[in-house]
């Protein structure tokens, strides 16, 4: 079993991954994730790794923080432009937006950080048992909530609790940890009865009705924040948290003003997560297209996001560029009951035709990773690439004789843009090199509140996913069978059972071969153009220091200072 | 003039109703409750709701009511002050309304303050000797100017002043409160581009008024040609340009989203973008009605106006 340091026993596959990692099958920095994965501090990864921890604490703590900057002042706002979200209940956001705006004050049981290595943070460890469905966590001692009160199980099993409720509507449920802890009773979802278990104050014990590999990864999804086990909605009426921040002012639409926690109940308050350096965090509200600017003009120190079509603007100001390499996505996806996307043949030929290593850099000249049409990206830790696939004009055209189209066809994508204007390019990069196989493709584009509303249903949709820390987290929930996001329709017995079996084994070597039989699978349905996984780009001021830039936009501002 | 007001003001009440009932309608349809529940849960979420916990959502949110109903509820509500709800900003529609009525009057009392005297005084002066070099000098300047659409303006002005030189701030979104030098760009921008066209107006105005019988009697008489221009041409030339001003109220309540949106100004024309856009319909309704009032109200003062400017014009 796993354990918090190396003098302890250890789960068995911490030491194979290690003799993986001793014989070379297994690269250092990869068995750091695999080791924090089974619940081994980061610290002692890294020692183990026989590697320097540049990046993470390696005090006794056990932080998931990056280490303290020796020459790190304190004090100081940060100013952050960003979209300013309602905030009631955290267990319903829906938006990255409005859970950075609580993450200083409401933590998480684990914590991806920006290298996608995922650490205990609430939690002091965990452990896995060797079939992956039971986890028992033990969560970190000393922790105190704002209102002086010590966090304990009883937290977590309220958290629990509430996000199965079928009446509160989170989309934590479709988690693959927390759907294995729900059954459907008369056409409702609730939580199996013996699913949680509290051993004692800090160790809490999750049964699941299926094996699951990414329980902690799930802990760091933007809904799963831990609230109070008195928390009532909205949380701007009481806020209350374990972070070294606190709301104390949110204006949707305006600012959101988090100020650093001196006092708990009378008594100094003393943050578990070791030193922070900003006296106050400030978000305020600028839309997407407007944060280059207004960083331009000094209003704020640091931006979201900005897209790619702006990065000539943002050469030309002083300042940093930050940047993510991401699982981030467009899915280009057919679905397989819609004609004529209801032949493979079709649905093949239209992957063939287009060339994915030519849109990638046409779209995202710098940075990012060229797609290969399955939804595993380089920086999975699972990943591992198939045979490469290059375009095939006169194929393409054969296949659709084949299927009856042999003077060409027409087809129409709808194109929403909701990640920005570039899906548009990706589109019509696909237009042009379709022709050359006598495939016209309509590019249809509409509002990207309206494309949310169809994304399941139009027959060929270009879907931007969010990125996830393990390969088989996006294949689980968009091509399973079944699944709500099931975008495609896609439906195949063989990926299934593979994917069960990938999402079965925690040895990361292992798991390769078995997700890349998934993904070959699903490469072969050709129910997916995915030419690109996207970089994301953001920018501080040079004043700022250690702002990190995150594959999925969390802000993790603990060991941020101004200087 | 009484029997005007009450005529005017019946109308406003009409067009209140009929533009807020056809609003409810359009937002009671299925898709529109599909796309506030997609801005409120996200598009991911939505899709993975089963029917019966859509159904919870919309009974929560109060819209699985017929849309007569709350019609009623909503006209009800608004006899008494309250005009709802914001599902986007989270807050009481009326303060948040108010707050962004104070900020765009604001915003349109220094367009106005300087838009109005820089508008008259080159109007007066280009009309005053039709085809004189001055003349054509202020007509092509005016054109010049209000055809430049106001995005263009505001990207210019915001290069050359924000970002290149330095001067002023590149946004108005008053992150450190009310601050007059993130108030320039857009107010320039919108003085820009409204200027030159009162200025049209009224130098068409005066340069009629200036071949007039009466004027041309006023100079033969030898009465000195400033007092010509001051005493009997200015006031009969400004009645024209007096509507045009009046009805650019109108304008500058909700025809500035550009420029709202642009410099991030939180303002009345913003506020109505962005609740059509999510769809927050409470929102919507409340500022046409608005709307509605400001236009009816803007039409009431300039007719009142017109009688003061021009005694031989009596209304029935």
């Amino acid at each position: 079993m796993s354990n918090k340091d190396t003098s302890n026993t250890l789960h068995p596959k911490v030491a194979d991954a290690r003799c993986q990692m001793e014989s070379g099958k297994l690269n250092r920095r990869e068995f750091v994730r695999f080791a924090a994965l089974l619940g081994v501090g980061a610290g002692a990864a890294y020692a183990m790794a026989g590697l320097p921890n540049p990046a993470v604490a390696q005090d006794a703590a056990n932080l998931p923080f990056p280490a303290d900057d020796p020459d790190a002042k304190a004090g100081g706002i940060l100013k952050v432009a960003m979209q300013v979200q309602k905030i009631d209940d955290p267990a319903t956001f829906s938006w990255t937006q409005a859970s950075n705006q609580a993450r200083h004050m409401l933590e998480h049981l684990a914590m991806t950080g920006p290298d996608n290595v995922t650490r205990p943070m609430l939690a002091e460890r965990w452990e896995a048992s060797d079939d992956l469905k039971t986890w028992t966590f033990y969560l970190r001692k000393g922790v105190k909530w704002h209102n002086g009160d010590d966090f304990t199980t009883e937290d977590v099993k309220f958290n629990f609790e509430r996000w199965t409720d079928p009446d509160l509507g989170s989309s934590n449920v479709g988690l693959s940890s927390i759907s294995a802890m729900v059954e459907e009773v008369d056409g409702k979802k609730r939580l199996i009865d013996g699913a949680i278990e509290v051993v004692d104050d800090h160790t809490i014990r999750f049964h699941l009705a299926k094996p699951v590999l990414s329980f902690p990864e799930d802990m760091y999804n933007y809904p799963t924040a831990i609230v109070h086990r008195g928390f009532r909605a909205p949380l701007d009426d009481s806020p209350n948290g374990t972070g070294a921040y606190r709301i104390a002012e949110n204006v949707v639409g305006d600012r959101c003003i988090l100020k650093r926690v001196t006092e708990a109940d009378g008594q100094p308050f003393e943050y578990w997560g070791g030193k922070v350096y900003l006296d106050e965090i400030h978000y305020y509200n600028f839309d997407a297209d407007n944060q280059l600017t207004a960083f331009a003009g000094q209003s704020v120190d640091a931006i979201y996001d900005f897209g790619v079509e702006q990065m000539e603007l943002a050469k030309a100001i002083d300042g940093q560029i930050i940047s993510a390499r991401t699982a981030q996505s467009l899915c280009c996806r057919m679905r397989v009951d819609a004609e004529p996307f209801t032949d493979v043949r079709v649905r093949k030929a239209i992957a063939m035709a287009v060339d994915n290593s030519l849109i990638k850099p046409l779209v995202y000249p710098e940075g990012g990773d060229v797609g290969e049409n399955y939804h595993v990206a380089p920086v999975h830790p699972d990943y591992q690439a198939l045979p490469p696939i290059s375009r095939d004009v006169e194929g393409a055209k054969a296949l659709l004789a084949e299927a009856g189209y042999p003077d060409g066809l027409e087809v129409t994508i709808d194109v929403g843009n909701t990640d920005g204007p570039w899906h548009q390019t990706v589109a019509e990069a696909m237009r042009d090199q379709l022709k050359d196989a006598g495939i016209t493709l309509n590019i249809n584009v509409i509002p990207a509140s309206k494309y949310w509303e169809i994304w399941t249903q139009t027959p060929f949709g270009a879907t931007a996913w969010t990125h996830r820390p393990l390969g088989t987290m996006v294949m689980s929930l968009g091509y399973r069978t079944g699944v709500p996001w099931n975008e495609s329709g896609f439906s195949s017995a063989e990926f299934d059972a593979a994917l069960d079996e990938a999402e079965a084994t925690l040895d990361v070597e292992a798991r390769k071969p078995l997700l890349a039989k998934a993904s070959k699978i699903l490469q072969d349905s050709g129910v997916v153009v995915l030419p690109i996984w996207r970089p994301i780009y953001c920018m501080a001021s040079n004043s700022v220091h250690g702002y990190p830039a995150h594959p999925t936009q969390y802000h993790q501002f603990n060991k941020v200072w101004m200087g | 003039m009484l029997k005007l007001i009450l005529r005017r003001l019946a109308q406003m009440v009409l067009i209140m109703a009929v533009s807020s009932l056809l609003l409810f309608a359009i937002f009671d349809t299925p898709e529109f409750k599909k796309r506030l529940a997609v801005q409120e849960l996200g598009g991911f979420a939505v899709s993975a709701l089963t029917e019966d916990s859509y159904q919870s959502w919309l009974a929560k949110r109060g819209l699985d009511v017929p849309f007569h109903e709350r019609y009623v509820n909503w006209v009800g509500n608004i006899l008494t002050g309250d005009f709802g709800f914001s599902f986007e900003k989270n807050r009481p529609v009326g303060p948040l309304l108010a707050d962004r009525l104070v900020n765009t009057g604001i915003l349109a009392f220094f367009v106005f303050a300087l838009m109005i005297p820089l508008s008259l005084v080159l109007g007066v002066l280009a009309g005053m000797k039709e085809g004189s070099v001055q003349d054509r000098t202020i007509s092509f300047v005016s054109v010049f100017t209000t055809s430049i659409p106001e995005i263009a303006s505001a990207i210019l002005l915001t290069v050359i002043f924000a970002l290149g030189l330095g001067w002023l701030p590149v946004k108005s979104a008053m992150i450190g409160g009310f601050s007059f030098r993130e108030l320039v760009l857009p107010v320039l921008t919108l003085v820009i581009y409204d200027f030159g066209y009162v200025a049209r107006m009224t130098r068409a105005s005066m340069a009629e008024v200036m071949t007039s019988q009466y004027i041309r009697t006023a100079i033969l008489k030898g009465i000195p040609y400033r007092r010509v221009v001051m005493k009997h041409a200015l006031r009969n030339a400004l009645i024209a340009p007096f509507t045009l001003i009046v009805l650019q109220l109108n304008w500058l309540l909700s025809g500035v989203v550009v420029v709202e949106v642009f410099f991030e100004y939180d303002g009345f024309g913003k506020l109505l973008l962005e609740a059509a856009l999510f769809p927050d319909v409470e929102v919507v309704q409340a500022c046409t009605l608005v709307a509605v009032a400001v236009a009816v109200v803007s039409q009431i003062i300039s007719d009142i106006g017109y009688t003061f400017l021009n005694p031989r014009i009596r209304f029935a």
